[in-house]
């Protein structure tokens, strides 16, 4: 991600900068907490539920599914994976949930509590509570249970409602999911008190709650910009943005204007009608994970003419939702939480692809976003994040006429994705791209 | 690969056989008896007890007894040191790690079906590279630089090597990058079990120089390798077979032993006495 | 169905042909209601006259259908059981209740409700923890099931057909639970080989013909002399499904399983709905608290702010012990299915609650497939030397 002279086929936007550097502020804000002697949480992304809660509390949060793809990176992974597979944990489970086992076992059974000297980013220090959650995917609330083994960390499970697309819409459906998130949340809220000894800040929570859900709309306007031809604004901007939007890193309000900035720099190229790249011939949808050691490859592409207009669901602001009248923080949070899914739902339903919040947002996305190709990235190791790629895969063929070249990685054997094997496979899926573009045209869709 | 060991009444080795490898082969356990009865000019009914062992356990109609490989390298190991405390086996299709006190097997674990913690990652990779097998330890002792491998998948470190050799990495680095990777898995299967001296490694990977050499290194630990450790299956099931007959004779003063047909083992007519 | 044959000999001719008796009924003018899981709620099924039916898979049969839409990394039971619904293996079902049990359960129920047409289809959510609030959530999303299968059998379920819906179901735990006390004494009266097809002939009848072959086992077992043979040793399976007696068998050749804690054996009986005012009430109770899946995020205390491992494992696996103890159990085996996350993560954990109690113990992953079970035997009778 570093060392950006040399001249790229992307153009980046300068207002990513900035927002990019909030999640290296965020190690160093931990590990400054815990030399301060205070508490440090280790959370999980959890989509807008348990977050706010930790931020208006002033608890600094690490996200070991984050420092995953840092130890990956860094090459200090490996030595985690074999330590947690020697106490017992198989080979195929997630390799971020196995990398942070092995750094808790390194951390809690080898060195008696102390960081392990060659943590990158000064480590991770030992938490004073686990915020867990049960959203995406069943490796994850069993991971954190699983940290049991080695520290005596209390737990906390966020619940996730995950509805059907069809019974999403029985009568009182909706209004008993933020029923659970409302209730959930306040017992999760008097958890926090207890673990820190302070009381809840209302005030503050109500408006840590108005900023995140004012940062993640400009943020979804950025994003509807992306819409134009050629498109401004390109994938690697986006993942380099996230993080400060997806799980509140960094000060809020700086946030918000850093997000502020970047509409107005994405606003200034599609008045004067700047791309991302220099000649778009494809705009490409991409799906899950990016593969974070090979970024380059975006630039290879970019050369080609491919541009990445639009990327994955899990990790984009929901649909924004009127909830100014909502007067209760807690359940104005439930509520935006809950848009993460059920943004799509409506939508899903008249379309009839019941695949729902597994599938739906991809079709959304191609044809909204006019796309040509579908890039998707299952990943070895991260079963929840590949599991509905074939699906996702076949209905945009089935429904929209739009191809999908797949490209095996994985989150933390960064190796296992081949850049060279990409591009290679990259050039004659150009082909397939035009072809499908007259199929299109052929069947009425307008793009 | 089909292997014999004979003993006689003081545990002394007095031939041993190792057959040809290969699936064809499996049926052949009566061939690879008859060779290792005629080195010493014996007849089938001259041997008190016979135990069969390995995955074609079941398919050797003459023996008294099935015991799993797992007991019989135990025992075997044991024979040869006695102070041995876990074992390593490293074999083509598999690898296990076995806790051994006084001679019996009191925990184990073997790694999945997956080629990638087996000899059978090194067998895929040195065809990648157009390397014989038996060449592949001696051209990794020679590495200067290490590279990591992922040790993830057979079939991604294959493509991985082909990318290595095209970006001008040197052969002998990857090949001791590739042993490195196969230890660290087998030395991650290992401490699941805790390892404790003596440490002994077996099988087709302790006669791997290189390899012996990627398992002390990754374990840290000392490593001690018999004279020939692709026996030491057999010549535990040898010294159990002893031991059994043994029993027999002193609990009812003999030991019935199964009619011995040296005949090849068939699949589908089991069991027609 | 023929009624020549009664009680194990009956079971296992239902295992060998499972739809046979559902086609049946089917013929005479019954609905077929298929499920997947043991979380969905049977007793609203049988309550409203429809006969519930596990989809299961085939460990025999490659899988080449659900390949269309499940990747091959991915929960191996879930897998066959799609690919045997795409192959029509199941073409008399008049619906589906699919449960978000766990993940694979959720992604193959989307892929199952759009590539096939049932007049009925239904997705329970279930939450991951056991707290007030979300009992109370499942509890609605059962009254949501109710609902539409009310819609979708044109009656309603009035309490009174509920409860004694729930009567028989609870009836039918009790009976397997009386057939495991036959397998405490040495050698045992049944054998886990014979449970498994009998659990999987309830899992393929009316609750009423259910019951009546339990009675008829029961009574069958506790006189018959042609029981099990004492094995080396006695044994305890904990794993999620173990519902094929090829596997059973590696098991069996050698040992006497004594106690199946699987989908396959006990786990579905091993507890029983409470009587209650509102008895969906009770089954939410029932189906979110008792099941004892690795799927539900359980503690020693609820939101506990103090934690000790001890504890923490006492309130997850604490009721193997009284297993261990009452079924003289002198091995246990942790059976995985690979890529199975609930129960994978759960093991290391598992392993330090059995050497605290001292029982001997091994982790056996396999893949559900007809190829595994000769490395499986291997693993087993390893693991039965180092026991003997």
């Amino acid at each position: 991600m570093a060392g950006e002279k040399e001249k790229r086929a992307i153009n980046r936007l300068e207002s990513m900068r900035p927002l990019r550097a909030k999640v290296n502020e965020t190690y160093l804000k931990s590990v400054e907490a815990m030399q301060a002697g205070k508490p440090a949480v280790w959370g999980m992304l959890n989509f807008y539920y348990g977050d706010p809660v930790l931020k208006a509390m002033d608890i600094e949060v690490v996200y070991p599914e984050n420092y995953g793809a840092i130890a990956a990176a860094t090459g200090v992974a490996q030595q985690y994976l074999d330590r947690a597979n020697a106490d017992g944990f198989p080979t195929h489970l997630c390799g971020y949930s196995l990398t942070t086992l092995g750094y808790a076992s390194r951390m809690m059974k080898e060195l008696k509590g102390q960081i392990p000297p060659e943590a990158p980013l000064g480590g991770m220090p030992k938490p004073l509570f686990l915020m867990s959650s049960a959203a995406i995917c069943d490796a994850r609330y069993k991971w954190f249970q699983s940290l049991g083994r080695y520290m005596d960390a209390p737990v906390w499970t966020l619940e996730a409602p995950t509805p059907g697309v069809k019974e999403f819409f029985i009568e009182g459906y909706y209004d008993r999911m933020v029923d659970l998130g409302v209730k959930h949340l306040s017992s999760f809220v008097t958890f926090v008190e207890d673990m820190v000894g302070r009381k809840m800040d209302w005030d503050k929570l109500d408006k840590t709650a108005n900023l995140m859900i004012e940062i993640n709309r400009v943020w979804h306007e950025v994003n509807e910009l992306r819409k134009v031809k050629p498109c401004p604004m390109h994938s690697r901007d986006f993942w380099s943005a996230m993080p400060a939007a997806l799980f509140l890193a960094g000060d809020l309000e700086d946030s918000l204007g850093l997000y502020q900035d970047m509409y107005k720099e994405v606003k200034g190229r599609v008045d004067s009608g700047t791309g991302a790249i220099p000649e778009e011939k494809y705009r490409l949808v991409f799906a899950e994970l990016p593969p974070w050691h090979s970024l380059s490859f975006f630039d290879k592409l970019a050369e080609r003419g491919w541009n990445f207009v639009i990327e994955s669901f899990g990790y984009r602001p929901p649909i924004p939702i009127d909830l100014s009248k909502v007067s209760d923080p807690l359940e104005r949070i439930t509520r935006f939480n809950l848009q993460f899914f059920a943004g799509y739902y409506e939508d899903a339903r008249k379309q009839n692809v019941l695949g729902g919040a597994f599938a739906y947002p991809y079709l959304k996305y191609a044809r909204e976003w006019k796309c040509d190709g579908a890039l998707l990235h299952p990943l070895i190791s991260c079963r929840s994040a590949s599991t509905h790629l074939p699906y996702v895969s076949n209905m945009l063929m089935e429904k929209l006429k739009v191809p999908s070249l797949s490209i095996e990685g994985d989150i933390v054997d960064l190796r296992l994705f081949n850049p060279q094997d990409a591009l290679a496979r990259a050039e004659p899926f150009e082909e397939t791209m035009e072809h499908y573009r007259k199929m299109r045209k052929q069947e009425g869709l307008d793009w | 690969m089909t292997k014999v060991a004979l003993i006689d009444k003081s545990s002394n080795l007095i031939s041993t056989v190792k057959g040809p490898t290969g699936p064809e082969h499996r049926q052949l356990a009566n061939e690879v008896m008859r060779q290792a009865l005629e080195k010493v000019s014996l007849q089938i009914d001259d041997i008190s007890c016979i135990v069969a062992t390995g995955y074609g356990r079941v398919n050797v109609p003459f023996a008294d007894r099935q015991i799993t490989e797992l007991s019989c390298h135990a025992r075997g190991v044991f024979s040869i040191f006695p102070n041995v405390r876990t074992a390593i086996d490293i074999g083509g299709q598999d690898a296990k790690c076995m806790k051994i006190d006084n001679g019996r097997l009191i925990s184990f674990v073997m790694n999945d079906k997956c080629a990638a913690g087996t000899g059978r990652f090194l067998e895929v990779t040195a065809a990648t590279l157009g390397v014989k097998l038996e060449d592949m330890g001696d051209i990794s002792l020679k590495a200067t630089k290490r590279i990591q491998i992922s040790n993830l998948c057979t079939i991604f470190a294959q493509q991985e090597v082909v990318a290595l050799l095209s970006h001008g990495e040197r052969l002998e680095d990857i090949v001791a990058g590739l042993h490195n990777a196969l230890a660290s898995r087998i030395a991650a299967l290992a401490q699941r079990l805790g390892i404790e001296p003596d440490l002994v490694l077996t099988g087709g990977g302790a006669k791997n120089t290189g390899m012996v050499r990627a398992v002390k290194e990754s374990l840290g630990r000392e490593l001690l390798v018999p004279e020939e450790p692709l026996l030491t299956g057999a010549l535990g099931a040898a010294i159990l077979a002893g031991e059994t007959y043994m029993k027999a004779v002193a609990a009812s003063g003999a030991f019935s032993a199964k009619p011995r047909r040296l005949e090849k083992a068939t699949f589908f007519g089991r069991e027609h006495r | 169905m023929s009624d020549k044959k009664r009680g194990l000999s009956k079971a296992r001719e239902i295992y060998l042909n499972r739809s046979q008796r559902v086609r049946e009924l089917k013929a005479a003018g019954k609905r077929i209601m298929g499920y997947p899981c043991a979380y969905v709620p049977l007793e609203m099924i049988t309550a409203l006259d429809l006969v519930p039916y596990r989809t299961c898979g085939d460990m025999k049969e490659p899988v080449t259908e659900a390949d269309r839409a499940l990747p091959s990394s991915f929960c191996p039971i879930m897998r066959t059981c799609l690919d045997c619904a795409l192959k029509g293996k199941n073409d008399f079902l008049d619906g589906m209740v699919t449960i978000h049990s766990c993940d694979p359960q959720e992604k193959t129920a989307r892929v199952w409700e759009s590539y096939t047409d049932y007049p009925y289809f239904h997705f329970i959510d279930m939450p991951v923890t056991v707290r007030p609030e979300a009992l109370e959530y499942f509890e609605g999303q059962l009254n949501d099931f109710k609902k539409t299968l009310e819609a979708f059998s044109g009656k309603k379920l009035s309490t009174g057909t509920l409860e004694a819906a729930i009567e028989s179901h609870n009836r039918q735990r009790t009976l397997v639970r009386e057939l495991y006390e036959l397998t405490k004494p040495s050698p045992p009266l049944v054998s886990g080989t014979e449970i498994v097809q009998v659990v999987k002939a309830l899992m393929s009848l009316p609750v009423a013909e259910g019951n009546e072959l339990l009675a008829d086992i029961m009574s069958e077992v506790q006189t018959r002399t042609d029981g099990p043979e004492r094995k080396a040793a006695r044994l305890l399976i904990w794993g999620s499904t173990l519902d094929n007696t090829d596997i059973m068998q590696v098991f069996e050749a050698k040992a006497n399983v004594v106690m199946d804690e699987s989908c396959g054996g006990i786990r579905a009986y091993r507890a029983e709905v409470r009587r209650s005012p509102d008895p969906i009430e009770g089954l939410a109770d029932y189906y979110l608290n008792e099941i004892t899946c690795a799927r539900s995020f359980r503690q020693a205390i609820l939101g506990e702010t103090r934690k000790r491992y001890a504890r923490d494992l006492q309130s997850r696996f604490g009721y193997l012990k009284g297993i261990i103890k009452e079924w003289n159990i002198n091995g246990a085996i942790m059976l995985l299915v690979r890529y199975c996350d609930p129960f994978a993560f759960e093991m290391p954990s598992l392993k330090d609650y059995f050497d605290g109690l001292g029982i001997p113990n091994t982790y056996i992953e396999y893949d559900y497939t007809a190829g595994a079970l000769a490395p499986l035997r291997t693993r087993v009778e390893a693991f039965l030397e180092t026991i003997s």
